[in-house]
């Protein structure tokens, strides 16, 4: 389509803001929230399974409190949520175009990410050592598909916050498109809300 | 739904061959509805809807027993409300259609009046339909609340020679591909069972008075509960003629019931997708008078039915000993002990070296009937080949050709555990089992030989 | 990577030769014509097309599958299939159909029709839209593939499409069949779960000025719904199917009855799916025959509001009512008196669509031409499947019926009378629209009859043959239960649908030759109402040479037809004076793009890298991960951006992605060739170059 040009007379009349989509959000943003409503399904079956499971743990470990390291987790849990902190000055330093902070809080709101997969990963080292394999129990298997998923999108989400912030860092962000920031954030809040579920659900729930 | 279907009418006397034949000869009625049906289109489909009663031995619409009854009187009703609703529907789409049919193109300025809602009718029609449908929900959660309502009958029973009150119940346990029913005299308490927490419960079923496979026996006029579940995969339990169908899904126990009005032979046939040979799948239930029961109850709850010689060469086999001269079914119970003990429980013949613990090596649902009563049984693999000829004598053709290659004749994957192998037998050595299958169990009485046949 | 900055110092209207870029790999294909040209194309109508094309082979396939079930049921012990074949046989017939045929042709419409009939100029995401048709074939292929890889019918998924557990387990089908079909069904799902997102956006957002949402034709209107009831329902299949490939592939417990697990899980999760699937197969038949009864009748549609409002409803209550699939396997009777009561529900909105299309018809002028003889087809055939529906909500109905044939008529009823036959409304309605020429009238009729008079011939005695007792999923029956009748008509009727098909196939060549001595058919041949048949004939490739503003419902009708005094309709200006002739070619499109199809192909190396050997999931991944960079890096085709002008348009274009699950999710949020008519074209790509630039920075110089 290389020759084809663009007529600005024939759309000199909605030339003004452009932007005049049905609901006056953006379509990519607007895409985000459609598809993070996708996800809820997706958390709400693997949440189910766990629900329908939490108990048949046949020979091996059950969901209790001498079996899991609440204090750990409740860390590493408090260590997300400040995330979506930083996440949220991160977009506020997007809009105002503050490149130094906005680099800052997004490197700091993947860090945080990347301290809570860690503690995932530790965490699982130490539930398979005691006896709670992927294969033990139906219990395990859903302990291990549901809070891994959830570490799966952490872990995209940190892939985007980098590329974020590699973006910033080459000087690319302006508040012109703070809304990519807006909408990694959205990203990013959704996986937050999604664990203060599974937290409840598999450990407050022990 | 009265008109009687042709093909239903054959006499008792055809055989199997003879009812191809026969309705190879009652082409041309069907090839006049199937013209009848091109031509009238939506008509002609009612005139087939009408044409579905009969006597099929699995038919819905003929009910034999209460609970069958209930849903069949409900669906009649559904039935006609349909058919109301279809001819109105089709009548006002078809006729408007014709009725306002313009031919080739339309005229300019040929335009009828634009309406373009009516929120009166509109209503009305939301409302009708809804009406309706509460009307029709309200009957369905009362008879549904009907039909789960067990009440609570107490039948004596007596099992050498005590007798028990019995308040009738049977579980059934399904397996690929074969029912297998399970009688506790002095009842079962599901619930106390399932808190002992196994992780698939009908392999750890308790020892049972009567373990049958294929047939369920029930006293007539009783109210039969049943517990219906399956060690390998899900399974559907259904005598049309008794009462609607059940799962049967391992790691459940599920009630059901059913009852019979008369003494009879009621056909059933799984209906839940269960792998290869779920098509020839079947059982059928048997109601049988209350002293016909008592003394099917008394055959079963003896030993093994071996007469004195043949019990006491087996008691030999059993000590180790290898009698001399023995009959061809003698050689028959000294390969059942060699041959089947894998699997096949016969109580009185194998019963000192065959294992649970071995059959669910050899078996993914860890069991396989119960053979210590085959013969008083009219069928057998499943419910799907007659035990007798319809003269009485043994299926001698139908046994030897399941000895002989097993999944020749109902498919299996017993490479894969699902169902028996083919243990490479010689001619000599199904003619010996074959005899010695005939000794297991009491043949049973004519009538059901004769109903044993799906004609 | 300065291709990627070039463009951006180039002044407004400057072409780019596409030459001038140093990286071959990373520049934009071109050109119109020829197979490229569809092999990358991004524009919504060719990708209809494709989907429409892609999905009726697959017909052929499903079709001959059924065809062989009705060979061997034709009379009894039927030797032509053996059991496993047949199992084999029988599911994929299912799965094929189901996802392989109805859906896809469903996406045809809306992906060719949808933006055409808001106005606007394409899709939210061009690049979107051709990737879930290429994961849509790729994902077709690699189901289908399972019918020869490893020999023919040894690898076939046979556990039914409802692929019940326990059955489904490595224990009790040990082959990889079912393997194919977890990852089959995951392959495809993504290629919808892209599709809804992008739709759902589309329709909100892309509408023309004036295209309020009440003013919808009711054909996007339940393509909407669809796409909601598909956003909702396919991340439940998702997790079953994860859950399933845990178990087979990875030795989890989640359908291992031996470990304690609950078979029912499956069975809520694939019917929370599965149900709403019922309404993703349906809504958009009913949408179609909702654009050509009013036309057909010359009335508009009566009661949009209801028509509307019942689609919602029959979209909301498909939610809670998956339960009647399960009346018999044990859930306890309050539950199963509760499915019942919200199942019976659902029959008072579809009552009211039905009652709504005849009222349109009343009173009308009706021509019975080919796509409304398929449309009232529709009407009184889905009315057959609606009204056993009812009898099987009753529960304790349920229990004689369900897993019979009479089950296995009631639903060929709902899809093949209700949507198929509403998808060949669409196809004899929309062709001229699509190809630019009508379907034969003639041979329509014969395909018309054919089809109808074979399908009930099919379907109809199935009825009887269930309440006769026959059980569903059987490979043979035996003489003596009564059922030797019914399943030959049945077998008979379903070779006269063949012919049914195989006449619509003749017919499309038959009318391209036809065509040739005919005048062209003009922008409106059926003097319709809704936008699509305000341009030309076959669609521009820019749809609109300008953009509409819509006034009211059916605004294309009301430019063509106002009232005089007395109300009577008067002609105000004809279709071809109120209609765009399409020669605007001054009109910015995205350009096309050969990541889509790049990214689609390494998704079945993965799918089989899973089953037979994780090497090579590294070549389907290399071929995705590097799909999506090319994704992101390349060129915006929008010669002409970098004037500042910042736009809520822009992409993201750093790869947000958004599902764990699913690798090239993470391509979806990376579409930067955002079109809309109401936009101004040049800041979308504007946005979109910064977008882009900002994250090829990262590998700029890197």
């Amino acid at each position: 389509m290389a020759e084809a040009v663009l007529d600005s007379a024939v759309h000199a009349a909605d030339d003004d803001h452009g932007h005049s989509t049905g609901t006056g959000i953006s379509n990519n943003k607007l895409a985000m929230w459609v598809f993070l409503g996708s996800e809820c399904l997706l958390f709400g079956g693997l949440i189910s399974t766990y629900l329908l499971y939490r108990h048949n743990i046949q020979d091996g470990p059950g969901p209790s409190e001498e079996f899991f390291d609440i204090p750990f987790t409740s860390a590493s849990s408090f260590v997300l949520l400040m995330s979506s902190l930083t996440m949220v000055l991160a977009h506020y330093a997007a809009e105002r175009g503050d490149n130094r902070k906005l680099k800052i809080w997004l490197l700091t709101t993947a860090l945080l990410g990347s301290v809570f997969v860690a503690g995932q990963i530790y965490e699982f080292t130490v539930f398979v050592e005691e006896g709670l394999g992927w294969s033990t129990s139906p219990f395990s298997s859903a302990f291990y598909a549901l809070t891994g998923f959830h570490g799966v999108h952490v872990t995209i989400g940190i892939i985007m916050l980098l590329s974020t912030f590699i973006s910033a860092v080459r000087g690319r962000m302006h508040p012109g498109n703070a809304e990519t920031v807006e909408i990694v954030g959205l990203y990013w809040h959704f996986v937050d809300i999604v664990w203060v579920f599974i937290f409840t659900v598999i450990y407050l729930a022990a | 739904m009265t008109e009687p279907t042709n093909h239903r009418s054959f006499g008792d006397s055809v055989t199997r061959e003879g009812s191809n034949k026969l309705a190879v000869d009652s082409t041309p009625r069907h090839t006049r509805r199937m013209r009848r049906t091109a031509v009238t289109g939506f008509v002609g489909l009612t005139l087939l809807l009408a044409g579905c009663a009969g006597d099929a031995e699995l038919d819905t619409l003929e009910p034999q027993g209460p609970d069958a009854r209930t849903i069949d009187n409900f669906s009649n009703w559904l039935f006609i409300a349909s058919f109301v609703v279809f001819f109105i529907i089709i009548g006002l789409s078809a006729g408007v259609a014709m009725k306002n049919r313009v031919k080739g193109d339309y005229e300019e300025g040929d335009w009828p009046e634009q309406v373009h809602g009516n929120n009166k009718a509109e209503i009305a029609w939301t409302a009708l339909p809804a009406i309706l449908m509460i009307a029709i929900a309200a009957f369905t959660v009362i008879t549904l609340f009907d039909l789960n309502n067990d009440e609570s009958n107490a039948y004596a029973v007596s099992v050498d020679g005590e007798t028990m009150q019995w308040e009738p119940h049977v579980v059934v346990v399904g397996h690929q591909w074969w029912w297998e029913y399970r009688y506790y005299f002095d009842g079962f308490d599901v619930d106390a069972f399932l808190d002992e927490g196994h992780a698939n419960p009908a392999k750890h079923l308790p020892e049972a008075d009567i373990v049958t496979s294929g047939q369920m026996i029930i006293p007539a006029g009783q109210e039969i509960e049943l517990s219906v579940t399956s060690r390998d995969v899900i399974h559907s339990h259904w005598i049309p003629a008794l009462n609607g169908k059940r799962d049967a899904v391992p790691g459940r126990i599920s009630p059901w019931k059913l009852e019979a009005d008369e003494p009879g032979y009621y056909f059933g046939q799984c209906t839940e997708f269960c792998g290869l040979s779920h098509a020839r799948m079947r059982m059928q239930t048997i109601a049988l008078d209350d002293a016909d029961f008592a003394a099917w109850v008394a055959n079963q709850t003896s030993a093994a039915p071996l007469s004195g010689e043949d019990a006491a060469y087996v008691a030999a086999l059993q000590a180790g000993e290898i009698p001399e001269n023995p009959t061809e079914a003698q050689r028959g119970l000294d390969l059942l002990r060699s041959q089947c003990s894998g699997c096949h429980l016969i109580e009185g013949v194998n019963d000192d070296i065959w294992t649970q613990e071995g059959t669910e090596i050899n078996l993914s649902a860890g069991a396989a009937p119960n053979l210590t009563h085959l013969a008083s049984r009219s069928t057998f693999a499943g419910g799907i080949f007659p035990m007798y000829n319809k003269d009485g004598s043994l299926n001698q053709n139908a046994l030897e050709a399941w000895l002989r290659d097993p999944a020749a004749v109902k498919a299996n994957n017993a490479d894969n555990r699902q169902g028996m192998p083919n243990l490479g037998l010689s001619e000599a050595q199904i003619d010996d089992l074959v005899a010695a299958l005939a000794l297991l169990g009491e043949k049973p009485e004519q009538w059901i030989i004769t109903e044993s046949f799906s004609e | 990577m300065a291709i990627i900055e070039n463009p951006l110092e180039l002044e407004s209207g400057t072409v780019v030769e596409v030459a001038e870029r140093p990286l071959g790999a990373l520049t934009r294909p071109s050109g119109n014509t020829g197979w490229a040209s569809w092999l990358f194309t991004v524009d919504h109508k060719r990708i209809g097309i494709m989907y429409g094309a892609f999905a009726m082979f697959f017909f052929l396939i499903g079709g001959l599958e059924a065809l062989a079930i009705r060979l061997q049921l034709a009379v009894p012990n039927g030797k032509i299939l053996s059991p496993e074949v047949y199992n084999q046989v029988f599911t994929m017939h299912g799965v094929t159909m189901i996802f392989l045929v109805i859906m896809p042709l469903a996406a045809a419409f809306a992906n060719y029709l949808l933006p055409l009939q808001i106005g606007a100029r394409d899709v939210a995401f061009p690049r979107m839209n051709a990737l879930s048709l290429w994961v849509f074939v790729a994902g077709g292929f690699f189901l289908c593939s399972s019918l020869f890889i490893g020999g023919w019918f040894k690898n076939v998924p046979n556990g039914g499409w409802f692929n019940y557990a326990p059955n489904s387990g490595t224990l009790f089908s040990p082959t990889q069949g079912i393997d194919f079909y977890a990852v089959g069904l995951q392959i495809l799902g993504i290629a919808s779960l892209v599709s809804a997102i992008n739709l759902i956006v589309t329709t909100l957002n892309m509408r023309a000025e004036g295209m309020t949402l009440m003013r919808m034709p009711v054909l996007t209107w339940m393509l909407l719904v669809v796409q909601f009831l598909l956003l909702f329902a396919l991340p439940v299949i998702t997790v079953a199917l994860f859950l399933l490939m845990f178990d087979r592939l990875w030795g989890a417990n989640f359908f291992n009855v031996e470990m304690g697990a609950d078979p029912l899980l499956w069975q809520h999760l694939f019917w929370i799916f599965g149900h709403p699937e019922v309404y993703i197969l349906i809504l958009p038949s009913f949408g179609i025959i909702s654009e050509v009864i009013p036309v057909f009748s010359r009335k508009p549609i009566f009661g949009y509001s209801f028509m509307v409002g019942s689609g919602i409803a029959i979209g909301f209550l498909g939610w809670g009512v998956w339960a009647h699939h399960m009346f018999v396997s044990g859930l306890g009777p309050i539950s199963v008196a509760a499915f019942s009561v919200s199942t019976m529900m659902i029959a008072v909105p579809t009552g009211v669509k039905i009652l709504n299309w005849v009222a349109t018809m009343w009173g009308g002028k009706i021509r019975l031409t080919t796509a409304m003889l398929f449309a009232v087809g529709v009407v009184s055939m889905f009315t057959i499947g609606g009204l056993s529906g009812v009898t099987h909500s009753v529960s304790v109905a349920d229990t004689q019926q369900t897993d019979t044939y009479y089950i296995v008529a009631h639903f060929h009823y709902v899809i093949f009378g209700g949507a198929l036959l509403g998808i060949f409304s669409g196809f004899y309605f929309w062709w001229p629209k699509m190809f630019g020429y009508k379907l034969n009238e003639k041979w329509g009729k014969w395909n018309f009859w054919l089809q109808i008079v074979g399908f009930n011939l099919t379907f109809g005695p199935m009825h009887i043959l269930g309440l006769q007792g026959m059980s569903r999923r059987i490979d043979s029956y035996d003489p003596g239960y009564g059922f030797e009748t019914w399943n030959l008509v049945s077998s008979i009727g379903s070779f006269v649908i063949f012919f049914g098909v195989l006449i619509f196939i003749i017919n499309i060549f038959v009318s391209k030759k036809q065509a040739e001595h005919l005048p062209p058919v003009g922008p409106d041949p059926w003097d319709a109402r809704s936008l699509e048949w305000m341009t030309a004939s076959p669609t521009p490739e820019h749809n609109f040479d300008e953009d509409i503003v819509v006034d009211s419902l059916d605004h294309f009708w009301h430019q063509k037809y106002g009232y005089d005094d007395d109300g009577n309709v008067v002609r105000i200006a004809y279709a071809e004076d109120v209609a765009q002739d399409g020669s605007n070619d001054n009109v910015h499109l995205p350009s096309p793009s050969y990541w889509p199809l790049v990214l689609s192909a390494g998704l079945p190396f993965i799918g089989y890298g899973v089953i037979y050997n994780y090497w090579l999931c590294a070549i389907g991944g290399f071929l995705v991960l590097g799909a999506i960079f090319g994704w992101i890096f390349e060129p915006p085709d929008d010669p002409d951006g970098g004037h500042g002008h910042h736009d809520d348009h822009g992409d993201d274009g750093d790869g947000h992605s958004a599902d764990s699950s699913d690798a090239d999710d993470s391509a979806e949020k990376t579409d930067d060739d955002l079109v809309s008519v109401g936009a101004d074209t040049a800041e979308a790509g504007d946005a979109a170059t910064t977008e882009t630039t900002a994250t090829a920075g990262e590998a700029d110089n890197g």
